[in-house]
């Protein structure tokens, strides 16, 4: 069985970074580090599956990760400055992801900010794009996929 | 420190090729959403071509609109068959057909040793079918069996939008062609209002002066009166007719001597006399000088025909008594597109539920996806820990127990649907449950026939309106004919027999039966049938049932299953209906009334 060749080019869809993010200037440098030395990775996302099981394999990459259920816990659970990349829900009761992203950026944090999503919708998609988030990931996505964004949007730092 | 051994990194690698794959066909929906069907399976078919290695892939698309199948046929750059392309196509003929009573061909038409495997699209294959050929012997290993399987139910569930999202759009554009149309008829209408409206006045002012003048300009008012595009009618206090012009003859079909001997009311549609008795009382009783009234003639013909009126009532003069003047114009064609326009909103709104039954599986198979987030990183994550050096056992024995966690948490997403649909109240109304049984049934007329069903129907017609959700209980019909149908697929030593039966199961309820001479049901399954994810069949997902018996539950009904005395087993729900005292005395009470009004 081969793997799909050249993936990453037939999928652009799924996860690409678009061209109207290029004129935006969010890639500033962030100094964001766990106090064991690995850039520390933050899962927001209202689904428990997500938050036990993302972090696992963001360790497995060799970052440092964890896990809030809401946008409310994460502003309040003071990682918010230790944090490199976030990784972020969209649709969560209370605060949605692209809130969040709104405030952070209110706030002056310049975290780049991976979305991921089960919906399927087009407009969510593309407003999301316009917030200059560093990527967008369908649930469920791969591990290379994932990979590939966090390294990415660490990139930018 | 412990080594891996070659063929666990093997087979580890092996695993984690597979999970991608899996995680690129769950990605294909995106890809596709605002294709065409034909669109969708060519990249399908790509996308198969490249993930399994494979010589070649056809597949067949059943338009559902116009039935003509499109077939589409990739052969691998690397193929190494000696068969030309097109001979390709037409050996696979026999594997792209559905009937399932034809044996599969054989694969010499080849040359050469070459696994084939057809896969239908849709759960009955309704929707075409996908036949993909591979070199390897030992093709499709179990990973490619299930890529293949989830690659055609993703397929499956796009091309059933697309083709939802096309109907919507064609009945989108032809409400738009309606309103056009319909706002071009109330123009015209409206221009002939006003011209009729001016020729009222006209006729008024004639009118007026030839009381004042009525020597000098009776030949100018006959004039008038006899060229009028309206009809005009004059008539006595007691409604009969001593004058029409030749419009109103030509309208009721009439002569103007005929005329002379009847009344208004006396050609007057029997619906409208009442109603028109009345504003003439009110109109002699001098309580209004005029009235509008849209109304129906009954011509000599005996044909109906639609007209406005204009009625006033005349002063009389020395020698002239009031009299009654109509102005009537003949709008039967308005009547009769404003009634083609009822109807058609009557079909779309039909042509709207029915498409609901589909919305259902589609959000059955979006609220599926979401588990599947958890389970695929869990995999992903195992698989890394095991391929560490050294592994971390436990890290991954963590893994596999969430990843079955999560695998019984995609069951809960049912049982959410399952109160979904008990939180929701049915809208209940009184229904009529044969004529919603024929609908499905008329639904499903071509699955039942394709499937060499004889299709019975037994529906009491003494039965009481029942109350409940139309379209609820018709997904519920519809899901339990399907199952009958499904459950005979493999019967060929006896008649395959479906029979739809409503009767009284008591004073108070109504009860429709679906029984069938299938399989029937082992005692085990007896007990399990209404649980979620449990399933007889190889392709289906175990929800219907479940689904099923929650909206039964709702209406305050029950859904039960019985082994039959013949071969087969019958599946049948009650619903409240109105009570059959209630309903006897209603329907003791119809035939006097239609005698009385007859009379």
């Amino acid at each position: 069985m081969k793997s799909l060749p050249a993936r990453q080019e037939q999928y652009q869809g799924v996860m690409d970074i678009p061209n109207e993010m290029q004129h935006c200037s969010v890639m500033q440098s962030h100094k964001g580090r766990s106090r064991d030395g690995h850039p520390l990775l933050s899962v927001v996302d209202d689904d428990e599956s997500v938050r036990e099981s993302l972090p696992d394999l963001i360790k497995e990459f060799g970052f440092a990760a964890r896990a809030f259920s809401s946008a409310e816990e994460f502003l309040s659970s003071g990682s918010v400055d230790e944090t490199s990349c976030l990784i972020l829900d969209i649709a969560m009761p209370g605060m949605s992801g692209p809130e969040l992203h709104q405030e952070l950026k209110r706030l002056g944090q310049q975290i780049p900010v991976i979305f991921i999503t089960g919906q399927r919708d087009e407009t969510i998609r593309a407003r999301v794009l316009k917030q200059c988030a560093a990527g967008l990931l369908l649930k469920p996505f791969s591990d290379v996929d994932l990979l590939a964004a966090i390294e990415t949007a660490l990139q930018g730092m | 420190m412990k080594k891996l051994g070659q063929d666990r990194v093997h087979e580890i690698k092996h695993l984690q090729r597979c999970i991608n794959d899996l995680v690129s066909l769950m990605a294909l929906p995106a890809i596709w959403s605002g294709h065409e069907p034909s669109q969708i399976v060519e990249m399908l078919l790509d996308a198969l071509l490249n993930m399994l290695g494979l010589e070649f892939v056809c597949a067949r698309l059943d338009d559902p609109v116009t039935a003509a199948p499109v077939e589409i046929l990739r052969v691998a750059e690397s193929c190494k068959l000696k068969v030309p392309r097109q001979d390709i196509g037409v050996a696979l003929a026999g594997w792209l057909k559905r009937d399932r009573e034809i044996p599969l061909p054989p694969t010499s038409a080849f040359g050469e040793k070459i696994s084939i495997v057809p896969v239908p699209l849709g759960v009955h294959g309704e929707i075409g079918m996908i036949v993909v050929g591979s070199e390897r012997e030992n093709f499709p290993s179990q990973t490619e069996s299930l890529l293949l399987t989830v690659a055609a139910n993703q397929a499956s569930i796009a091309l059933r939008e697309a083709v939802l999202l096309n109907e919507q759009k064609q009945i989108a554009s032809e409400l738009d062609r309606r309103v056009v149309q319909r706002t071009a008829e109330l123009a015209s209408t409206n221009e002939e209002l006003r011209r009729e409206i001016a020729e009222r006045k006209l006729a008024e002012t004639l009118l007026s002066q030839s009381h004042a003048q009525a020597v000098r300009s009776e030949e100018k008012w006959r004039s008038v009166f006899e060229n009028s595009a309206v009809g005009v009618a004059l008539a006595d206090l007691n409604g009969r007719f001593i004058g029409t012009n030749p419009v109103f003859q030509k309208m009721v079909g009439y002569t103007d001597d005929e005329l002379r001997q009847l009344t208004f009311l006396e050609i007057t549609h029997e619906d409208n006399v009442e109603h028109n008795r009345a504003l003439i009382r009110d109109l002699v009783g001098g309580k209004r000088q005029q009235f509008q009234v849209e109304n129906q003639y009954r011509r000599k013909d005996g044909q109906a025909v639609w007209a406005r009126n204009n009625v006033s009532i005349l002063p009389g003069t020395d020698r002239e008594p009031r009299f009654l003047m109509a102005l009537s114009e003949d709008i039967t064609q308005r009547k009769l597109s404003e009634d083609a326009l009822a109807k058609a909103r009557l079909e779309l709104t039909k042509v709207a539920s029915i498409t609901s039954l589909g919305v259902l599986t589609a959000s059955i198979a979006h609220e599926v996806n979401q588990p599947l987030s958890g389970i695929i990183t869990n995999a992903n994550t195992c698989l890394r820990m095991l391929s560490a050096d050294p592994a971390n056992i436990d890290g991954a024995r963590e893994t596999v127990r969430r990843t079955i966690r999560d695998g019984r948490r995609a069951s809960e997403v049912i049982t959410r649907l399952r109160t979904l649909y008990s939180k929701k109240d049915p809208i209940v109304e009184a229904m009529d449950l044969n004529e919603a049984a024929r609908e499905v049934t008329a639904l499903s007329s071509t699955e039942i026939q394709k499937n060499g069903v004889t299709l019975r129907q037994e529906l009491a017609d003494d039965l009481a309106p029942a109350f409940g959700d139309r379209i609820q209980l018709q997904q519920v019909i519809l899901n339990l004919v399907r199952n009958a149908v499904d459950s005979m697929s493999t019967i060929d030593s006896r008649p395959r027999e479906l029979l739809i039966r409503t009767e009284w199961d008591n004073e108070n309820q109504v009860r429709l039966s679906v029984r069938d001479s299938g399989a029937g049901l082992t005692p085990e399954a007896a007990d399990r049938i209404f649980e979620a994810f449990y399933t007889t069949k190889s392709d289906g997902m175990g929800i219907g049932l479940s689904v099923s018996r929650s909206i039964i539950e709702a209406h305050q009904g029950r859904l039960w299953a019985t082994p039959n005395d013949g071969p087969g087993c019958t599946f049948s729900f009650a619903i409240p209906c109105m009570p059959k005292a209630l309903a006897d005395e209603e329907t003791g009470r119809h035939p006097a009334d239609s005698a009385a009004d007859a009379a």
